[in-house]
């Protein structure tokens, strides 16, 4: 009996013992085969026969070449009038209400400011990012006609390990400093080099859990025109003893280098380092929190070696000639201090403003 | 079951033909579920993370990207993965057409590749002729021929040294001639890198020779960062082939003994009497007939051709331009990179071939050689004069002398005379 007539027959007996074998051979060619490749004469590889261009790029118009004129670029001291663009960028691990408020109230225009935030790969960064979400279309939704929109706004999931945990006590341990750091300086530069566009003359780092600024916090800082400027960041509290609400210093991370802070880098191993505010390695570094003065000029500089990034003004070109956040230990310091050192080895200077105070979030 | 339609397909006693006839809806069907089930789970991978929704409609100018999406593999072409061609120009309107020659032979889908051009400091027609050049590229009648996002930036860093082969290959021109090549670097690297590019591949305009799949060629090693050996012909009197690129080396003990006695802010550059590092060097290990394939890990690595994932410059590896470990740079870049963990390699049996530009020393031996030439032609043609000048004024009288010659001398040969000649050696 050939397979023509026993086919035939299992029709007439039962029908589906041939469709269903014939609709599997027809969904087994289709994945087989449509998943074809095809091989060029000038190369061993093989390539998708049909390639998705999910930009559409191939059918742009042939002239679709940009040009920018990076010599036009300037960071002056006078940003507003000369319409400096300012990228504010904001590592993200949780998303505090009080830091959003305080970005909207800053005066700067908006059409001048593009801002950039990085979120973690954690549940504590989903959290953050639904958030941020939210209040990001409440501003930048076409129909609020009457809310002024950002020039540009850049969400981005990181790609790299983050620790889970962000616990204050956690955070601060000395022994995960290194590492935390470390995570925190891949972030910044994964935030930085995706979001740092042709026109942007200013970058300023504002933490997320800086909570309050002077509204004119652009135009003040930029206004010192340093290649890199750090704000003194103090902290709100309710002081037990005295029983009243107080301010102390928060972030020391802006300091002066020290004789003893150079003795202790000189006996280190290349992959150990420095960090302030741990009893167990006293540098005895000036440290820009403490020379804060509530009667003296909020405009005075001092000179500074090591900045924190909880406010932290940055004139691009410094950035675009290399400066970064080391992720390992450069010259002993990693991360925003490892990045003011580089500064310096481009040739930069590097400023603090010690009676110029924004304000941290007490958690 | 009548006997007149054979056995029952089912039954145990059929013969096994029979039996696998019965089985195929069954096992159809398995793999029809299991290829569907693939089919799902691969082309549509659902992350429990969350990922917010922006679009024109509820927010403008606001994008998110998952940096995850876009890390580089080893087929990348293959998986849509996009590439920023990042290329740096001064002066080298004579170098473009031949550039543009290698990049549409590319067979990387071009569609997947953006461009993006820094031009510095050019007193030619750099510019324009790289503009005409695009826009003819890309209006192309073929659409596989377009490239994606093309960004042209313009940036003057001044420069110190002059362009030519001596002045920027001499010894003390090279390190602050490479810390500004590295900001040139950093300002192109800067602007042109965009959260969604799994790959950079940075390359001189200066390469003759290269395969058309070089990206797919180095692109399937799946390193961080890679590089090919890069070679140059030499015209005949100098040896017909030479290594060119010296910057790519693994570290050796002489190279971190030097480095030890120098101060802060110096330079070591390769190739250089002054620097004696002992340092193997990638393009001294070709073997012509070696395998292509062969990958060797390197500290310091070249500019003339890198491919390095998009990651690598996302978390912070640049080219420094100021001394790095006594390094600047792509040299610098390759060390950060060996310091951030990442993978550096090279390939010492893969080649391509950088232009031949003769050096002061060459050009001068090479006029002396044009001027060797022309003082020949006009020699031999004064000799030609002279000769005849000679063979009118003159008259050969050489084989009359050769028979005159014994008579003439008859008396002066001792040999040929008989004549008995008495010599007193006595002292006296």
């Amino acid at each position: 009996m050939t397979l023509k007539h026993r086919i035939q027959r299992a029709m007439r007996t039962n029908p589906i013992k041939v469709v269903v074998p014939i609709v599997a051979l027809v969904i087994l060619a289709f994945y087989v085969f449509s998943s074809d490749t095809v091989s060029k004469s000038n190369s061993p590889y093989k390539y998708k026969k049909h390639s998705d261009d999910p930009y559409d790029f191939a059918r742009l118009p042939g002239d679709h070449i940009t040009h920018y004129d990076l010599n036009k670029l300037t960071a002056t001291s006078s940003a507003l009038s000369h319409k400096e663009k300012v990228l504010i960028l904001t590592p993200m691990a949780s998303f505090h209400q009080q830091y959003w408020d305080n970005l909207l109230r800053l005066s700067y225009p908006r059409e001048l400011i593009e801002l950039g935030f990085i979120v973690p790969r954690t549940s504590d960064g989903d959290e953050a990012l639904r958030n941020l979400e939210t209040a990001i279309k409440k501003v930048q939704n076409p129909k609020a006609k009457t809310i002024p929109k950002f020039a540009r706004v850049t969400v981005l999931r990181q790609d790299t390990d983050a620790v889970e945990s962000q616990l204050e006590k956690d955070r601060h341990a000395f022994k995960s400093q290194k590492k935390r750091r470390s995570q925190m300086a891949t972030a910044r530069n994964s935030l930085l080099f995706t979001t740092l566009g042709p026109f942007t003359s200013w970058v300023l780092w504002l933490d997320a859990d800086v909570v309050e600024t002077p509204v004119n916090l652009i135009q003040d800082m930029t206004g010192h025109n340093k290649a890199v400027l750090a704000a003194n960041c103090w902290q709100r509290f309710y002081d037990e003893e005295k029983k009243e609400d107080s301010i102390r210093p928060y972030d020391y991370n802006n300091w002066v280098e020290s004789d003893e802070g150079l003795r202790i880098a000189s006996q280190l191993d290349d992959d150990e380092i420095i960090v302030e505010g741990y009893s167990d390695l006293a540098t005895y570094r000036p440290l820009m929190a403490h020379f804060y003065d509530a009667e003296g000029d909020p405009n005075v500089e001092m000179q500074l070696d090591g900045v924190g990034g909880t406010c932290l003004m940055v004139k691009s070109q410094v950035h675009r000639d290399g400066a970064m956040f080391p992720n390992f230990p450069f010259y002993h310091l990693i991360e925003t201090e490892g990045f003011a050192k580089m500064a310096k080895r481009l040739g930069y200077d590097v400023f603090g403003l010690p009676n110029y105070l924004i304000f941290h979030i007490n958690e | 079951m009548d006997e007149k339609f054979g056995p029952p397909i089912n039954s145990r006693n059929s013969p096994l033909t029979h039996r696998i006839f019965g089985l195929l809806p069954q096992i159809f069907t398995i793999i029809a579920v299991i290829a569907t089930i693939c089919y799902i789970t691969l082309s549509d991978v659902h992350s429990d993370l969350y990922s917010p929704d922006f679009d024109a409609s509820n927010a403008v100018n606001t994008h998110f990207y998952d940096l995850e999406g876009y890390d580089g593999s080893s087929e990348g072409w293959l998986d849509n993965e996009r590439i920023i061609f990042c290329v740096p120009l001064r002066d080298a309107a004579a170098h473009l057409p031949m550039f543009f020659g290698h990049v549409r032979n590319m067979t990387y889908p071009h569609h997947l590749i953006d461009l993006a051009f820094l031009v510095s400091d050019s007193k030619d027609d750099t510019m324009g002729l790289l503009v005409t050049m695009l826009r003819e590229m890309q209006n192309d009648p073929d659409p596989s021929m377009h490239f994606g996002q093309i960004e042209i930036f313009e940036k003057d860093f001044g420069q110190a040294i002059g362009q030519g082969f001596t002045d920027r290959h001499g010894f003390s021109a090279q390190g602050p001639r490479r810390k500004l090549m590295a900001k040139a670097r950093n300002w192109l690297q800067s602007v042109a890198l965009k959260p969604y590019h799994s790959w950079v591949y940075w390359r001189d305009v200066d390469v003759e020779t290269c395969p058309p799949c070089i990206l797919e060629d180095l692109m399937h090693h799946n390193k961080d960062v890679i590089v090919p050996n890069v070679w140059r012909p030499l015209p005949d009197w100098l040896g017909g082939q030479q290594p060119y690129d010296l910057n790519s080396w693994r570290e050796s003990d002489g190279g971190l003994q030097l480095a030890n006695t120098l101060d802060e802010d110096a330079v070591i550059v390769e190739g250089y009497a002054e620097y004696a590092t002992w340092r193997p060097h990638l393009a001294y290990l070709r073997d012509p007939y070696g395998d292509p394939e062969t990958e060797m890990e390197l500290d310091g690595i070249g500019g003339v051709s890198i491919l390095a994932k998009g990651r690598v410059f996302r978390i912070g590896a640049h080219f420094p331009a100021f001394s790095f470990e006594k390094h600047a740079e792509t040299e610098g870049f390759g060390k950060m990179c060996r310091r951030m963990g990442l993978s550096v390699f090279g390939l010492p049996h893969y080649v391509i071939w950088h232009i031949y530009e003769p050096s002061t020393d060459d050009l001068k031996h090479m006029e002396w050689m044009a001027r060797e030439e022309v003082r020949m032609q006009k020699q031999e043609e004064v000799m030609k004069i002279y000769r005849k000048v000679w063979d009118t004024g003159f008259q050969s009288v050489k084989d009359t002398w050769e028979d005159e010659k014994v008579r003439i001398l008859k008396n002066s040969d001792p040999f040929k005379l008989s004549r008995h000649v008495i010599v007193d050696w006595s002292d006296q």
